[in-house]
């Protein structure tokens, strides 16, 4: 009996072996354990064993077709297999590239922005936003710009008409449209809007009515920043500019803080860099961005009282620290947009 | 403006070198923009020369090969020679063999074209001693042959060409220049002492040159005018013209050239009338009439209005206030008789007739900063000193004087805790007094300290002033370096920097190129992209350029430039997008919004092994979709339209949801017209996308999500394929199929949402019809539904909808 089962086991053994599709398999499966097939036969002859023998045959044959089984499966799993891998189609020749073989990319400008920005967040600076379009009272006036400064000639600021009439900004009578000419405007509209503690920087785009060249845009990108609290010092003015360049471009830059004028700030300072690493700029006093405290006008102005709250404000042009960061040396390649400048980014 | 430091020296002492002082002046906060003269040529092996002749290279037109005197005992040199701005007989500077030049440049013996070459004369570029490099520097002054280069230079003065803010009009100036460096150095300053003292009167008196003086202007707060007799005009000594050309001066005449020297000198603009031509003897100071006429010392004959001053005599004007003279009232070769005035004009009234006029001048300019009134009686005299010294002739001994001194030394009350806790560091009320005290102002240290400001700063008139004035003089190296210590402030990005951001990433993450457009655009471009009433809208009122005249309605047709530009230089970038701000008008005014677009060129120059699958509507579609739900945006109600009648838009192939005025997100998709993108440029169709967003939208506060709970029991699936007209849209079909179905189940059960999955037109639809296949999943959260509920929502559904649209089943 054993002889048997065994012939068989061998027998579905070598039958498996030349099965290629499934249809062969089921034939196989068919003469073996199918109704009439030849396991199925002799389990049937369990009737003619004797009593005491028929625990022995009942567990041989169990065994035998339980061995059986696990071959069909085995065929059907390689089958399968084989069909899956052929769908695959040939080898890939994985060193061609991708049909559309281009990839996206954040322009430098943003790439800079971001930067800054995530400097600001560690030390507790948010992001504030106002529109590009600003009225004269925002853009001077609050910030202590008289009425007959040069910044406010039409020679060098963007207006629009009398007449132009805007849905979504305010103005504070029936003052003049402007195109903001810096994002310092957004430190009035958030000192209108919030109250102190403020601690915001405002990275944004602004216009000025120059001629295009390699240094001059009609619109350019500022990160402006804000910090009003109880107590700020110039030594707090002076630490955050540090930790922003420092972290900018390296830990060894020098910085200096030299007496300058803004409207807005008193004392009010240009800040110079000083680096052995920034090209054809190495080795010399490097202006980068102006900052000060914030002018006790300013205050009166957004009616904050300058007795209580103290602050300082500074702004940096986002393209001037593309350009010193990368080498960058026409402020045009920002807005060519030409793949061969943007992808180096 | 440009300082001598030779003449800074008559009124400080200054032993700094020229380095100290290019970094001492930016600290002080003044800008260095130049340095010019002083020798600075400390070169080993640079020696003077004399050439003693010329003759022509025999090799090159362009050279010349010289014989060289380099000094006593020296060989003579031959030197061959690119420049032609010299003479045998010339003095220049002769670099020898082993000189190194501050470029770098190493002189050798060498030959040039065949002819040896014994050393290089030198420009004044080359030496660093200035921007000529037209030619030699051919040394005027003719120092003797041999000696070293620095020591011909030994005595020479050095210019500095500052830039000072605007509210440093005391320092435009040497005696302001001059306090400045006295402050810093702690030096006394030395102010040349003045000896014409003459009585003031309010009223000429009958010798004087003038019969009356008025002031009719309220721009005018105070006149003085002094006249002088019987003076001889002539050139100037060579020490004052030498001084005002080291400023950039022109010399002209000795009066003249004392009033600029004086202005030079105290910063206090003068101007000298030949007394015999001021009509009637009178000097009027008033307001121009509407159209009155005067030609300027420029030649140029100026239009005046109301709104400016002029200095004007019984007839006409004489002077445009502070500005500039006219030709009629100038000192000339036959002059002998002149009118001196010195005034306080108003710095705004100025700055404005200037800029009319669109004439600075170096009087206008100090006027226009605020000149100190006090100083104007000084600045008389000391130029009256000097004409009488250069140009003779008697003073007429009385100072008219009308009106007053419109402001003095003011008091300013402090308390040094105050500085104090305003730099947060260290401050002594030593170091206090010490600075404040250096830049001549008089501390009286009480309760609170007393900090009188003379009159030549006329912006220092509050406490934070004088604590600005500190740091500067103390030094702002002082400041202590310190970590970054503050309070945490709670607040998040503004809503729409962080939509931007999200924007941004999620289509760079499509492979799409972020680009930067200008926002200033042409008129007639707005126009061919939107309408008449954008291009209204959105004017300027004072462009620079006649393409810069329109702000932005739009990103996209920057976006096709780019393309454009990138396609013609053959460039493989096919997918840009840009997220920035456009202007829309809108009924309750032009509206600033936030918009996000991107553009696709459908069909790439560059050639591949395996072609990408032309992109075409749906792509867009689908990106649409995805940048929507990365930046949280949701499809405003009734999703993409077929869009019809647009102007950026190819009719037929673009769709749009929402209008952003009402529901403040509009999104487009499709095609650009085809005449517009092939107008730009760019070879092949453009699929583009635009969002629009009102940033008061992304603003509001969203409320968290309520969970909605689902079963696990499997889904019903049933196919329904109707037969339509073919321009009906899909998504009506399958929007009534949807709502059928739901009718249909009346809530006993689920239905999820009915999904197209096949739409064909042909043969046995009938001419004008397609089907569309839509898949229903009916389900349960409870049970898994029986054969014949199923069925009979199926058939349901199809009754409802065969009676209420007249869509037909498909056989």
């Amino acid at each position: 009996m054993e002889e048997q089962l065994q012939a068989i086991i061998a027998e579905t053994e070598s039958a498996l072996a030349s099965v290629e599709a499934r249809s062969q398999l089921d034939q196989v499966k068919a003469t073996i354990i199918g109704g009439n097939g030849k396991l199925t036969v002799l389990m049937k002859g369990i009737a003619a064993v004797p009593k005491e023998e028929r625990p022995a045959f009942g567990q041989a044959v169990n065994k035998a077709k339980k061995q059986i089984e696990s071959l069909l499966t085995q065929t059907a799993e390689s089958l399968d297999n084989a069909e899956d891998a052929a769908a695959l189609g040939k080898t890939a020749d994985v060193t061609l590239p991708p049909s559309g073989n281009y990839i996206g990319g954040l322009h430098p400008l943003t790439q800079t922005k971001r930067r800054i920005a995530s400097i600001f967040r560690q030390i507790g600076f948010t992001v504030a936003e106002a529109t590009e379009v600003e009225t004269e009272w925002f853009c001077f006036d609050a910030l202590n710009t008289p009425e007959d400064h040069p910044a406010r000639d039409e020679q060098d600021t963007l207006y629009f008409p009398k007449e132009s009439r805007f849905g979504n900004v305010s103005r504070k009578t029936e003052e003049a449209y402007v195109l903001r000419t810096h994002t310092s405007s957004v430190q009035i509209r958030t000192m209108l809007k919030e109250k102190p503690p403020i601690r915001v920087i405002a990275p944004g785009r602004c216009f000025r009515r120059d001629t295009v060249d390699a240094t001059h845009s009609a619109n350019f990108h500022q990160v402006e920043g804000l910090y009003v609290d109880k107590k700020v010092t110039v030594r707090d003015l002076k630490a955050v500019l540090d930790h922003l360049l420092r972290e900018l471009f390296g830990k060894e830059v020098k910085t200096r803080l030299r007496p300058s004028f803004f409207p807005f700030t008193e004392p009010s300072f240009e800040v110079d860099l000083y680096s052995s690493n920034l090209g054809r700029l190495s080795n010399k006093w490097i202006e980068i961005m102006g900052c000060g405290m914030v002018d006790p006008k300013v205050f009166e102005n957004v009616d904050i009282d300058s007795k209580e709250w103290s602050g300082f404000a500074f702004g940096i042009g986002i393209e001037r620290v593309a350009m010193m960061l990368h080498g960058i040396d026409d402020i045009r390649h920002f807005y060519q947009n030409d793949l061969r400048f943007l992808s180096q980014f | 403006m440009k300082v001598s430091i030779e003449w800074l020296k008559d009124y400080v002492e200054v032993d700094a070198s020229t380095e100290e002082l290019v970094e001492v002046f930016p600290m002080l906060g003044m800008e260095v923009e130049g340095v010019e003269g002083g020798g600075g040529a400390d070169i080993d092996k640079v020696v003077v020369g004399e050439v003693l002749t010329r003759n022509p290279h025999p090799e090159a037109d362009r050279l010349s090969v010289c014989t060289v005197n380099v000094g006593e005992g020296q060989p003579e040199a031959s030197i061959v020679c690119g420049a032609s701005n010299f003479q045998p007989g010339d003095r220049v500077p002769v670099a020898l063999p082993g000189a190194k030049l501050p470029g770098g440049f190493k002189i050798k013996k060498s030959k040039l074209r065949g002819v040896t070459s014994e050393g290089m004369m030198c420009s004044a570029k080359e030496l660093n001693l200035g921007d000529d490099h037209d030619g030699l520097l051919v040394l005027a002054h003719r120092p003797d042959v041999g000696i070293p280069i620095k020591e011909a230079f030994a005595d020479s003065d050095v210019t500095f060409d500052l830039e000072l803010t605007a509210n440093r009009g005391d320092c435009l100036s040497h005696l302001g220049v001059a306090r400045e460096l006295a402050a810093r150095y702690d030096r006394k300053i030395r102010f040349p002492e003045v000896k014409s003292d003459v009585p003031t009167v309010s009223e000429p008196s009958a010798d004087n040159l003038l019969s009356k003086v008025s002031i009719e202007s309220e721009n005018c707060k105070l006149y003085l005018a002094w006249t002088i007799k019987g003076l001889k005009v002539g050139p100037s000594p060579e020490w004052m013209k030498r001084r005002l050309e080291s400023v950039g001066l022109r010399p002209i005449n000795n009066v003249v050239d004392v009033t600029n020297y004086v202005l030079m000198e105290t910063g206090n603009p003068l101007h000298a009338f030949d007394a015999k031509k001021i009509a009637g003897n009178e000097i009027r100071i008033r307001n121009a009439t509407e159209g009155e006429t005067i030609k300027t010392l420029d030649e140029v004959d100026r239009r005046l209005d109301e709104s400016m001053m002029v200095i004007a005599d019984a007839e006409k004007p004489l002077v445009v206030a502070g500005v500039m003279g006219s030709v009629d009232a100038e000192v000339d070769q036959n002059t002998t008789d002149i009118a001196l005035e010195a005034a306080w004009f108003s710095p705004g009234n100025v700055r404005a007739t200037a800029r009319k006029l669109n004439l600075s001048t170096d009087s206008s300019y100090r006027f226009a900063r605020d000149v100190n009134p006090q100083l104007a009686r000084y600045s008389a005299q000391r130029a009256i000193d000097l004409i009488l010294e250069t140009a003779g002739g008697e003073l007429v001994s009385e100072e008219v004087k009308v009106g007053n001194p419109p402001r003095g030394d003011r008091t300013i009350e402090i308390a040094p805790d105050f500085v104090r806790s305003t730099c947060g560091y260290e401050v002594t009320d030593e170091q206090l007094a010490d600075a404040w005290g250096r830049l001549g102002f008089t501390v009286e240290k009480g309760e609170p300290w007393k900090v009188t400001v003379p009159s030549f700063r006329a912006e220092v008139d509050r406490p934070i002033d004088l604590v600005e004035e500190f740091v500067r003089i103390h030094g702002t190296s002082e400041i202590p370096e310190t970590r970054v210590v503050c309070e945490a402030v709670s607040r998040n990005d503004a809503a729409q920097f962080t939509f931007s951001e999200k924007a941004a990433d999620a289509l760079v993450g499509q492979g799409f190129r972020e680009c930067c457009q200008y926002s200033l655009r042409d008129g007639k471009e707005i126009e061919a992209w939107s309408d008449q009433a954008t291009v209204e809208a959105l004017t300027l009122a004072n462009p620079l350029t006649a393409e810069h005249t329109h702000l932005r309605a739009s990103l996209l047709p920057g976006l096709l430039e780019t393309l454009a530009h990138n396609q013609r230089n053959h460039n493989d970038l096919r997918r840009v997008f840009e997220v920035g701000r456009i202007l829309r008008p809108a009924p309750k005014g032009t509206t600033e919004l936030q918009s996000v677009a991107f553009a696709i060129l459908t069909k790439p120059i560059a050639r591949e092994w395996d072609t990408e699958l032309a992109p075409d509507f749906h792509e867009a579609k689908l990106l649409a979709n995805r940048l929507l739900a990365a930046t949280g945006i949701i499809m405003p109600k009734g999703g993409l339209r077929s869009l019809e009648d647009s102007s950026a838009w190819q009719q037929g192939h673009a769709a749009s949801a929402g209008d952003v005025h009402q529901n403040r997100v509009e999104l487009t998709v499709g095609f650009c017209k085809l005449s517009l993108s092939r107008e730009k440029g760019v070879n092949g169709p453009v699929l583009a996308c635009e969002l629009l967003v009102d940033p008061v939208m992304l603003r509001q506060k969203v409320k968290p999500v309520k969970f909605r709970s689902f079963g696990s029991f499997p889904p019903a699936l049933k196919d329904l394929a109707l037969v339509v007209d073919e321009n009906v849209p899909a998504e009506d079909v399958r929007l009534a199929i949807e709502t059928a179905a739901l009718q249909a189940t009346d809530k006993n059960f689920i239905v999820d949402p009915v999904t197209i999955f096949d739409v064909f037109e042909g043969k046995g639809l009938g001419e004008g019809k397609k089907s569309v296949a839509c898949a229903i999943r009916f389900r349960s959260d409870d049970r898994t539904l029986e054969d014949k509920d199923v069925n009979a929502a199926f058939d349901e559904t199809q009754r409802i909808l065969a009676e209420t649209t007249d869509y037909a089943l498909r056989s």
